[in-house]
């Protein structure tokens, strides 16, 4: 019988369909939908902190801007900023995870310290700490976020390594005289890229929780929208009791952002190891 | 002192040391001038100059890191542009009630999620596997500041049953101050325990799992002891071994978790300092709390390392 393709089976797990659908729309929301609505600034027209109405059907906020749009906008800087996390991570930790787990030996055992440290410290007071010297910018915060990001990264690439350098065709490479580097960027790389996929998935999900939670504690971009930003400002002017659309909407546009992002990565790794699924 | 214990301390001084060491780079490698994130404009140019050179801000960089280790040693953190205070005194009015908040929860997430992981990994079945994993995915794609909102809304705001914020109601005496702080508690360590519970039920269950699996568990069924005593005693022990190892590594997260809960409930400790600090640009006391938060996780890290200790017999105290 022929085997099943990774997406006839991943189509099958109707958990990880729902992600799946759900980061599409998430992207087409974030990349297309601010061609559509207008970057909004200063004060609004319509009446301010107004509920969902047949014009503002997400409400206003205090400014009397569209709380819709602004979503919109703050989707974009999310998928933005975790991305760029995303890519920070991996810029850091898929050599340190190939290195550690492919030497292993002195210098596999300090990079697996490194990793353990980086994961104890209490990263957020750290990412506050950084964000608020160097001046809140989108910038600032994806970099921050990425450079804390990377040891969860590390460490399943350490670990995937560990198993996939055992096995015959690295053996066989190793024999050829191919060079470390290439063996471990190459060969490895390729054959691990299933729970590096996972972890980014994953890794995107917890990014926009972090950033909201800097935003929402004050730390955001001012020259964006963000969903921890509205909160932010509706709390801060004590609007979260009267105007609950504005809480409600931007924390529920996070949670499912998070939520559709694990879900896919849940998907993902299901399907690659079917015996995970217990 | 045992290997053990050694290894583990040595590994926690280590990972302070390069928090520390991180903290000191950050404030100095920024672009611009330090004094800038240290001393406030606000300060008179004397007060200033003072500050100076008490951080060494005039001397080599390698001779800043002595001095700042050194005044780290004596308990001193610097000083806070916006209480005009010390941020060492500062602090240590606010770390108590984060600790208790985070110690509270974390004692009540282990008191519920421990029988819960060993009591779903008696009864398997796809229904409550299924049930467990969203669960999980909820846990861990909670928004902090939404829950807690959420909590404070019904509880608080509607029904009325809880305090609405803070951690005592003021002017009470010594003898009502437990049951006040008690009855304002409640809502920020239940917004602790439902983002933590889900992930502890998790590992308590697979690893339940596991150790049910193991000879002794047989051999202890065979020998005829009964189902029950094999599992609560036998079993449980050993299961709690890898449960506890990553609750230890779930405590530098859960400080994210209690700093954003705080500010919701304006719970007076570090958390909602941290908040405030953010507003005011209060760069040595956002320091400071990271210094501090940092230093309670290395202790409350080998605090489980302990434990772990003492429940496993393969290592000797």
């Amino acid at each position: 019988m022929r085997e099943k393709t990774f997406l006839e089976s991943f189509s099958r797990h109707r958990l990880g369909v729902i992600g799946c659908v759900g980061v599409a729309l998430i992207l087409l929301a974030g990349v297309v939908g601010p061609f559509f609505v207008p970057f909004q600034k200063g004060y609004g027209e319509a009446m301010p902190l107004a509920g969902p109405s047949a014009e503002n059907f997400l409400g206003t906020d205090a400014l009397g801007l569209d709380l819709f749009s602004e979503i919109i906008w703050g989707a974009r800087t999310s998928i933005l900023i975790s991305a760029s996390a995303v890519l920070v991570a991996m810029f850091i930790g898929i050599p340190l995870g190939l290195v550690s787990g492919y030497s292993r030996g002195k210098i596999g055992a300090l990079i697996d310290s490194a990793i353990e440290i980086t994961m104890t410290i209490p990263t957020l007071p750290l990412m506050i700490l950084i964000s608020a010297l160097v001046g809140p910018s989108v910038r600032t915060v994806a970099v921050v976020i990425g450079v804390f990001a990377w040891p969860t990264l590390a460490r399943i690439v350490r670990n995937s390594t560990l198993k996939v350098s055992q096995m015959q065709y690295i053996e066989a490479a190793k024999v050829l005289g191919i060079s470390k580097g290439s063996i471990m960027f190459k060969h490895i790389l390729l054959n691990i890229a299933g729970p590096v996929l996972v972890d980014i998935t994953l890794i995107m999900a917890t990014a926009v929780l972090t950033e909201s939670s800097l935003s929402y504690l004050g730390l955001g971009d001012p020259n964006v929208w963000s969903w921890g930003g509205i909160l932010q400002t509706a709390f801060k002017a004590g609007h979260h009791f009267r105007a609950w659309w504005l809480v409600i909407f931007p924390a529920a546009s996070i949670m499912l952002y998070v939520i559709f992002f694990n879900l896919l990565g849940i998907g993902i790794n299901e399907t690659l190891n079917p015996k995970s699924r217990k | 002192m045992s290997r053990y214990i050694t290894l583990r301390l040595a590994k926690g001084i280590l990972t302070f040391f390069i928090a520390v060491t991180i903290t000191f780079l950050i404030v100095r490698l920024m672009p611009g001038d330090p004094t800038t994130a240290l001393i406030s404009d606000s300060l008179s140019p004397e007060d200033a100059l003072v500050l100076k050179e008490s951080f060494g801000l005039d001397k080599p960089l390698y001779q800043q890191y002595f001095l700042f280790i050194r005044n780290l040693l004596k308990g001193d953190l610097g000083y806070s542009f916006f209480y005009k205070d010390s941020v060492a005194s500062i602090i240590g009015n606010k770390l108590w009630w984060t600790l208790l908040l985070m110690g509270s929860s974390l004692f009540v997430t282990l008191l519920i999620g421990i029988p819960l992981g060993v009591i779903s990994a008696k009864h398997q079945g796809k229904l409550l596997d299924q049930a467990i994993n969203v669960a999980v995915v909820i846990g861990v794609s909670i928004f902090v500041p939404l829950l807690a909102f959420l909590l404070l809304y019904s509880f608080s705001f509607r029904l009325m049953w809880t305090p609405i914020g803070g951690a005592y109601s003021p002017g009470i005496d010594s003898s009502q101050m437990f049951g006040s702080v008690v009855s304002h508690m409640i809502l920020p360590c239940a917004t602790l325990v439902i983002t933590y519970l889900a992930s502890t039920v998790l590992y308590m269950r697979n690893s339940m799992l596991d150790v049910l699996k193991e000879d002794y568990v047989r051999t202890a069924k065979a020998k005829g002891v009964n189902d029950r005593k094999v599992t609560w005693s036998h079993a449980l022990r050993n299961a709690l071994i890898p449960t506890v190892t990553v609750t230890g590594l779930m405590i530098g997260k859960m400080v994210a978790g209690a700093v954003l809960t705080e500010t919701v409930f304006s719970w007076p400790g570090v958390g909602t300092m941290i908040y405030d600090a953010v507003q005011k640009q209060d760069f040595p006391l956002l320091q400071g709390a990271f210094l501090v938060l940092a230093a309670s996780v290395v202790v409350m890290t080998l605090i489980t390392d302990l434990v772990v200790a003492w429940l496993d017999p393969r290592i000797k105290l």
